[in-house]
């Protein structure tokens, strides 16, 4: 089967931004030792290199669809990739460090386009919740309200995004017990809940010093602000301008279900017209400017 | 560039987003238009002879520009060699506005950026993070500062 294969060695270097690097030791196929290569994931694709700094990848896991496990092995730190289908490959790993070892399966098994899906409309449902309680008008009220529902709801969306990623990705027990491990010195203990794996992150997050305070501070600051401002100043023909002066996105239609089959919601369209407005206005910037020149 | 060939396969086996036979050229000279069943899944766009079980091919949808070309066609081209376009010829101009649309959705990078756009919105509204709950807020590829690259349908004219 043909690939844009040139394309997409180019998706592996080109500037979007990486969501992991890291070297790992991978088992070859035919000679079955393992090679310390230079892996970098982005969305779910991971790609491997000789060498940190080598210009093309020697290859590419599409990891759609993978469940990614612990495993048994003389290797310390081994984990595998496994998928579902017919004489699939597993592709197995090891890690440098214990905490590499987690931190590259958590981010394997989140590698998804249905994990990122799933979280997107969850998002999506959740800023349409908001969006319609601060249009019923009781702005002080709605927030306790909306803390009180969203801790109820929380519990079963904890669940359902659970299960959720259990069908495609590994879900966290899954991770820390793989069916085949007899091996007793697997890591991670079995029962490990989602507050553990919180704490676990907030660790680990410690290292890569990237938190969400950061960001924190730019929004009251106001730069998002702006930016939203833009974009309903553009776009904005009346549409969304709510009367108590929450001025907020135009809200998403209410969709049913959330059918990892349909194309990206309706809903989305409100993310996407703004996205298109603020292209036409920069499109349009643009045309004034070159003629200014 | 090695990649995991039946695993790919077995994608394009997958429920689609979009499907529907559509004439395709390639993007070499001398590429003619044949009929193809063009199936839409996740960030991937498989091309099959119709009836056939194997795809003939697949195009990872990230890094690209699409565009409408005429009334009913379009095209999909890479942002490494953009001179070169694959087109693909629709039966309406409906239908061809539906596969523009569906396939800039199509990218990881959209997905990236709809999410951070929620999360920011959500935070704005309400104070909290909604990723938190998830224990996701730190990752990279979640960062506010990872996503607002706003484009129109092809980043390197910015």
């Amino acid at each position: 089967m043909k690939l844009n294969e040139r394309s997409v060695a180019h998706y592996a270097t080109c500037d979007s931004p990486p969501d992991k690097t890291g070297f790992l030791f991978k088992k070859g196929e035919r000679n079955t030792a393992y090679h310390r290569r230079w892996f970098v994931l982005k969305g779910n694709m991971l790609f491997y290199f000789e060498e940190r700094d080598s210009r093309e990848p020697i290859g590419v896991i599409v990891l759609e669809g993978c469940t990614v496990e612990l495993c048994e092995s003389a290797e310390e730190f081994a984990f595998a990739i496994k998928f579902d289908c017919a004489k699939a490959r597993v592709y197995k790993m090891a890690a440098e460090n214990h905490a590499a070892m987690e931190s590259w399966v958590k981010a394997l098994s989140r590698a998804s386009f249905d994990y990122m899906r799933l979280v997107v409309k969850e998002l999506e449902r959740q800023l349409e919740e908001i969006q319609e309680a601060a249009g019923a008008g009781c702005v002080g009220a709605g927030v306790g309200g909306l803390q009180a529902r969203s801790k109820t709801s929380r519990r079963n969306q904890v669940a359902r995004s659970r299960s959720g990623v259990s069908s495609s990705s590994s879900s966290l027990s899954s991770v820390s017990s793989s069916s085949s491990a007899t091996n007793t010195s697997v890591p991670i203990a079995g029962q490990k809940s989602l507050q553990d794996e919180g704490q676990l992150i907030s660790e680990c997050s410690k290292e890569n010093g990237i938190t969400w305070s950061k960001p924190q501070a730019a929004l009251a600051n106001g730069s998002v602000e702006t930016a939203c401002v833009a974009w309903e100043a553009c776009g904005d023909s009346g549409n969304n301008t709510v009367s108590d002066g929450v001025r907020a996105p135009p809200v998403p239609p209410r969709r049913r279900g959330a059918s990892l089959e349909s194309p990206v919601s309706p809903g989305t369209s409100c993310f996407s017209k703004l996205h298109d407005w603020y292209g036409k206005e920069v499109e349009e910037l643009r045309v004034q400017w070159l003629q200014g020149q | 560039m090695r990649f995991n060939e039946k695993e790919l396969v077995s994608l394009s086996r997958q429920p689609s987003e979009k499907a529907a036979e559509l004439g395709m050229r390639g993007p070499k000279k001398g590429d003619v238009v044949k009929k193809r069943l063009v199936k839409l899944v996740v960030n991937f766009l498989f091309y099959f002879r119709t009836d056939e079980e194997e795809p003939i091919g697949a195009l990872l949808l990230e890094q690209c520009r699409v565009e409408k070309e005429d009334s009913q066609t379009f095209s999909i081209a890479f942002l490494d060699e953009a001179e070169k376009k694959y087109l693909f010829e629709c039966d309406s101009e409906e239908q061809c506005g539906e596969w523009i649309d569906c396939i800039i959705k199509a990218s990881y990078e959209f997905m990236r950026k709809n999410l951070i756009f929620y999360r920011t919105e959500i935070h704005r509204l309400t104070g909290k993070d909604p990723l938190e709950q998830y224990g996701i807020s730190d990752e990279t590829r979640f960062q506010v500062s990872n996503g607002l690259q706003l484009m129109t349908r092809d980043t390197s004219s910015l």
